[in-house]
């Protein structure tokens, strides 16, 4: 069953899996590019990581495009036939949904495995000057816990109707247009604020995506 | 008698203009039950509560001895469905469509969806976007068959298909009830098709159920009659008067429902005589039927 509901999730998001996963193996190399251990002084291994830290902001964003593309593509097909396939087949509404979503999170170790490989490749390419480390297997399993909350969050959106989503993103881009308004209003109400720091300082569920993503660091 | 399908006061309403009220449908045991009613009349959404894809607001359903929704899949594993509209992933080929299907139901029966890809003339590589409306419909009938159901529900299985592949498909659904006693539950606005192969009929218009009776009382007891001097008011009639309607001079024609050919004297009994009793086929029938429903006057 699992393993059915694996194959066409799979043949669903193949070709948008395998771009995926040269996107997450190529990061980690284009992120050390500019690293050139000879005669490094203190400011150019300061400048370096800056370069490193700049690229380390895609990774949690390929972590969340991985993760919604994939949430997609898994519900997708049964939303175009109305979920009458999926509900007439003889499991458990949430027995079916579990299984989706365990395929889906083993899919999405693909990209994981591409960072890591990218990382590994990379570190290993990569004379470091003495003072700092490479961090593959740490960058690769955070962003596989980045992927893996985000796709979470965008496979319980995409599960609901058109509907459902709907109302969560007008409730969230409403929640905006009106910080804009206050904002432009030069009134002191933050009302974004609050919510981002719940979703985004620890132990909000976001935080993951926050912080330094660095495969080269002290 | 046992029933199959069991539903009681069954209610549910979608938006604000459609809704089924008081249903009660029963569906023997071993029956080739059809289930008519026109575009629009409640029969798919009456197919997807008994299945438990939609939620009633009140009402009672048993499905193979088990209430609907609570013990939904273990039913679902023993029927078989073929939906009004196509609804595989468009994706797969059927090799892959059969492997899907296959991994759900413990009673697939692989020999038997190998020899019905051969007698549908369904090639294993084909991509199910690329099959025609026919041949969607030949294989949306294999996966059901060959999951070896105790009952089929089957909404509009037939519905836009060539002759030659409607035959191909109830021909298949035909050898399957003869040989395992399945009990098959198949919805039609095509009155013809379910004449020739349903023993039971339930009749189904506006969300409501007008009639459920053996395909054979259905068939017989419709009749058209010429009344000539018929009375004004029809008092206690033994048979069922659906429509009347003025003719020519002082003859009129009747359209009853439960007619008996002792039932002649009625007429000697209030002053009329009937000229001409002509037999009406299951279309005829099925139209006076639901005109009378909609306007239950008429006969008065």
């Amino acid at each position: 069953m699992f393993r059915q509901l694996l194959y066409t999730q799979w043949k669903w998001s193949r070709l948008v899996l395998l771009i995926i996963c040269l996107a997450s193996f190529a990061l980690p190399l284009l992120s050390v590019q500019g690293v050139r251990p000879d005669d490094l002084g203190r400011f150019d291994i300061e400048q370096m990581l800056a370069g490193i830290q700049t690229w380390g902001l895609l990774y949690p964003i390929l972590a969340a495009a991985a993760a919604l593309i994939l949430a997609m593509t898994t519900w997708g097909p049964d939303h175009r036939g109305k979920h009458i396939y999926a509900l007439s087949l003889p499991i458990p509404r949430w027995h079916y949904a579990l299984l989706r979503f365990g395929a889906g999170c083993v899919l999405l170790a693909a990209p994981v495995v591409a960072v890591w490989l990218g990382a590994l490749v990379a570190s290993a390419a990569t004379r470091l000057p003495a003072g700092l480390e490479a961090y593959p297997t740490i960058l690769a399993m955070r962003f596989a816990l980045a992927a893996l909350v985000a796709y979470a969050a965008f496979f319980a959106i995409s599960a609901g109707t058109n509907r459902t989503a709907g109302i969560v993103l007008g409730v969230i881009g409403g929640l905006v247009v009106v910080q804009m308004i206050l904002l432009v209003a030069d009134t002191n109400i933050n009302l974004v604020g609050p919510f981002m720091l719940q979703l985004f300082v620890w132990p909000g569920p976001l935080e993951i995506f926050t912080g330094r993503w660095m495969l080269i660091d002290v | 008698m046992s029933h199959a399908v069991e539903i009681r006061d069954l209610h549910y309403r979608a938006g604000k203009t459609f809704e089924i009220r008081d249903l009660a449908v029963n569906v023997p045991t071993g029956s080739m039950y059809g289930f008519l009613g026109p575009n629009g009349s409640g029969k798919t959404t009456t197919i997807r509560l008994m299945l438990g894809l939609l939620r009633p607001i009140k009402g009672t359903i048993t499905v193979l001895g088990g209430a609907v929704p609570r013990e939904s899949p273990r039913i679902l594993a023993r029927t078989g469905y073929v939906p009004e509209q196509p609804h595989l992933y468009t994706s797969l080929t059927i090799s892959e469509a059969l492997a899907f299907h296959a991994a759900f139901y413990p009673t697939w029966d692989w020999k038997w969806a190998n020899e019905l890809l051969g007698q549908f003339q369904l090639r294993r590589d084909q991509g199910l976007a690329r099959l025609s409306k026919g041949e969607m419909g030949k294989l949306e009938m294999l996966l059901a068959l060959a999951q070896r159901p105790e009952l089929l529900v089957l909404d509009e299985p037939t519905d836009g298909l060539d002759p030659v592949v409607r035959r191909d498909v109830l021909t298949a659904l035909l050898d399957y009830v003869s040989q395992h006693n399945a009990t098959v539950f198949i919805s039609s606005h095509l009155i013809h098709e379910l004449e020739r192969i349903c023993d039971w009929v339930g009749v189904m218009d506006r969300g409501r159920l007008v009639t459920e009776l053996p395909m054979h009382s259905f068939k017989s007891g419709i009749k058209r009659l010429r009344v000539e001097h018929a009375p004004a008011l029809p008092g206690d009639t033994p048979f069922v008067l659906l429509a009347r309607e003025g003719g020519n001079g002082s003859l009129e024609t009747w359209t009853v429902r439960g007619w008996q050919a002792p039932m002649r004297q009625y007429f000697e009994g209030v002053g009329a005589s009937l000229r001409e009793i002509v037999d009406l086929d299951l279309e005829e029938g099925f139209v006076e039927l639901l005109r009378t429903f909609r306007e239950p006057t008429i006969g008065a």
